[in-house]
């Protein structure tokens, strides 16, 4: 970590790199630890001073009151599923394998998120059949709603979206989660407001799709 | 708390996205001083960026649920749960800053539904007042106001059109270029999709930037042609459009003559403030405007304005985006270039065929996979984590298209949207319920619909295809129409062929709402047009 922490303690980001990692696994590209993600969700959970970038990329905006307030709300749900979801881990890997997740061989720790994953998959008796059904829609979209999510689905979620959203959020260190898929994404969020973005080179050129390869 | 109460105005325009734009740009050219009201920010470009987890993720652009929330349920009997129904953004320029600006027209045979189709058990299928050509005129007012690029006579499928597009088709893609070849193959007409965005310079404004963020991003160039970048910069070089952002309506409040005397809204400051006008012009789109007439009950209309005969909120019909999904080996698609929908489309399958067991159709066309960005993208079979979803993301993000529906829905009158009776909105005023099942005939479409773009995809030489079949409607397509009926008969309707209310005097209403039925192409240049002719009669009537 380059940026003095906000609000995780250390045992607590200590143990997110570990599970972030897991989920986007450095290899010949880059991976979460390489990419700052926890520091993005660092400043995440610290507060409102994180929420929207500034749209030319030099800070973050200021949340008028009925927003603060909402986010702030949001947060504090984030923060509490987090320190229970990261404590389960612990608890898990101590039980399982007699040390704290951050201290697992990757395997081991895969097996414990394996379980946790699981835990949440299975829709409790309370829930019933029509929002159960519509989580196992949203699951399958990839897409989740933050609110209710539970731990395992925010940590993949936030993971993913710290690795490739835009680096002024703390992730995507280098635009190396850009890099690793392809994305030729703007060099800054300021280029964008002046225009020097654009896809245009990636359009069809009238080429022959049937002698191209790529 | 209240503010000095403003003057009183000749035209009051409530909401400023398409359509609300469009009736700013005509009165204020016509010479009318106007007050809109826009109960979200005023944004500049410079408020925009290309910033994925903003816009996409953190509520940036569409509203917050926790803010403005909305609930759904599929039957009167159920009790609703918060949800998100066709949201769209609460900002000058409205739906405009979210689009990617695709603007087909319906076709002539979608103002006569009921004349072709007769009665259709369950649904509420009826006639528009109004034709094709007379709307015809106006939908190339608003395609050479915006600068639409296109192709006239593409869609061999298209009803007469009295003028071609006022620029050329924005450059292929290659996912555009693959649909091609895929309806080529099979032998189904194909076009490049009407766009509103420039394809060269237009009346002073440059070509559109080709950024990957576009769909649900707000636009940091102003290049898009939205509203925010045409009609309303037209209505304020009038220097008589008095636009108030965040200003809320909560209530259209009615005299003891049943007139509207005044909306009522909330300022930034918390001030409840009484705008008076001679002619209040609602433009909240279907949901909210329908939701705003509940809103407004008083002695004289009890059930909410306009609404004597229990109509307002009803027939409420909202498209439905699915697709098929496909990837392909042997070439990058760069899906998100131009911002993942500039492409092409087909109307092979709009028109009615019996043979397939259901009436109507819709538009096709290539795009994305979702949203096909990078924090967001995702395809069938994406595997969640670790390893195997970083394999999945190198070797596909690039690689994966949709071939997409819209899905023409019929009204059902008990599909409605009306007043929760427990959840309010961060101002304390209640919220929107929506109540929609999917009509057995929307279902059948939507699937036949879908094995059509598998069709395409694998004709186009997709390696993989999936199907996203539906089994309900769940407002994901944005578009909402139908709310506050246009019709000749006031028992029938809520507004007439001039989009004036039936039962009261002075209040016009110029956004999808007043669709009898959907059509099979997105809405807003019908919108657009719509409120164009609307105002023009308007201009006319009071000339």
């Amino acid at each position: 970590m380059t940026e003095a922490p906000l609000f995780l303690n250390d045992h607590q980001r200590y143990t997110l790199q570990a599970a972030m990692e897991r989920v986007m696994p450095a290899d010949d590209d880059p991976g979460a630890t390489d990419a700052g993600t926890v520091i993005w969700l660092d400043r995440y959970l610290s507060g409102t001073g994180y929420i929207h970038a500034k749209p030319d990329g030099s800070g973050f905006l200021n949340l008028g009151p009925r927003e603060a307030a909402v986010w702030l709300g949001r947060i504090d749900r984030l923060r509490a599923v987090y320190a229970a979801g990261l404590s389960d881990l612990d608890l898990r890997s101590s039980s399982q394998y007699g040390h704290e997740f951050s201290r697992l061989a990757p395997g081991q720790q895969d097996e414990i998120l394996r379980q946790v994953e699981q835990a949440e998959a299975t829709p409790s008796a309370a829930e019933s059949d029509a929002s159960a059904q519509r989580a196992a829609k949203r699951a399958n979209e990839n897409s989740f709603d933050e609110d209710t999510a539970p731990f395992f689905q925010l940590l993949v979620a936030h993971t993913r979206q710290a690795f490739y959203s835009d680096p002024v959020y703390g992730g995507n260190r280098d635009r190396v989660g850009w890099k690793t898929i392809g994305f030729p994404g703007p060099m800054s969020l300021a280029d964008t407001q002046a225009n020097r973005y654009t896809t245009e080179a990636y359009f069809a050129d009238g080429t022959d799709l049937d002698v191209e390869n790529s | 708390m209240s503010a000095p109460k403003p003057d009183s105005t000749g035209f009051c325009i409530i909401g400023g996205g398409a359509s609300g734009a469009t009736a700013a740009k005509l009165l204020t050219e016509a010479g009318h001083r106007i007050v809109l009201l826009e109960r979200g920010p005023w944004r500049a470009f410079s408020d925009f960026s290309s910033d994925e987890l903003a816009n996409i993720n953190r509520h940036y652009l569409t509203p917050d649920p926790k803010i403005s929330p909305r609930t759904v349920r599929h039957t009167s009997e159920e009790e609703a749960e918060r949800g998100e129904f066709a949201p769209t953004p609460y900002l000058v320029g409205g739906g405009t800053t979210h689009w990617a600006g695709w603007v087909p027209r319906m076709l002539a045979s979608d103002f006569r539904q009921r004349s072709l189709h007769g009665e259709i058990g369950g649904a509420s299928l009826v006639d528009w007042p109004i034709s094709y050509d007379e709307l015809e005129p106006y939908y190339s007012q608003v395609e050479w106001a915006l600068g639409v690029s296109g192709a006239a006579g593409a869609n061999k499928f298209e009803s007469h059109r009295s003028r071609p597009y006022p620029l050329p088709p924005l450059p292929s893609t290659r996912y555009s270029r693959r649909f091609t070849r895929g309806c080529d193959g099979l032998g189904w007409n194909s076009f490049p999709m009407p766009t509103a965005q420039l394809s060269a310079p237009y009346r002073g404004r440059p070509a559109t930037v080709q950024s990957a963020f576009v769909n649900f991003i707000g636009d940091p160039s102003g290049t898009r042609s939205g509203v925010l970048a045409t009609f309303i910069p037209d209505a304020l070089a009038t220097g008589r459009l008095d636009l108030r952002p965040n200003s809320y309506v909560r209530e259209l409040a009615v005299d003891a003559r049943g007139r509207i005397r005044a909306a009522v809204y909330e300022d930034a400051d918390g001030h409840l403030v009484e705008q008076e006008a001679d002619t209040f012009i609602l433009a909240c789109n279907a949901i909210e405007s329908a939701r705003l007439l509940l809103m407004s009950a008083s002695p004289r209309f009890p059930d909410g304005l306009a609404n004597d005969n229990g109509l307002v909120g009803r027939y409420l019909t909202a498209h439905e985006y699915t697709e098929a999904l496909g990837v392909f080996d042997d070439e990058l698609l760069y899906p998100w270039a131009g911002g993942g929908f500039i492409t092409s489309a087909t109307y092979q399958f709009y028109q009615t065929d019996y043979a397939r067991g259901f009436i109507g159709g819709g538009l096709i066309a290539a795009g994305s996979a979702g949203i096909g960005l990078p924090a967001n993208w995702t395809l069938p079979g994406h595997p969640r984590w670790g390893a195997a979803a970083k394999n999945f993301d190198r070797e596909y993000f690039n690689r994966g298209m949709s071939a997409g529906i819209v899905l023409n829905d019929l009204p059902q009158e008990a599909n409605r949207v009306d007043l929760d009776p427990t959840v309010k909105d961060a101002w304390g005023l209640p919220v929107a319920r929506v109540t929609h099942q999917a009509h057995p005939n929307d279902i059948a479409q939507a699937n036949f619909l879908v094995d059509r773009c598998a069709d395409i995809l694998e004709a186009a030489g997709a390696s993989k295809v999936w199907r996203n079949y539906i089994s309900e409607l769940t407002g994901n397509s944005r578009h909402q129409h139908g709310t506050l009926r246009m019709g000749d008969d006031p028992s029938s309707s809520v507004v007439d062929r001039w989009c004036q209310a039936h039962s009261v005097p002075g209040l016009v209403v110029v956004d999808g709402s007043t669709f009898p039925t959907p059509g099979g192409v997105n809405p807003t240049l019908t919108i657009m047009a719509n409120a164009w002719r609307v105002i023009d009669h308007l201009l006319s009537a009071s000339a």
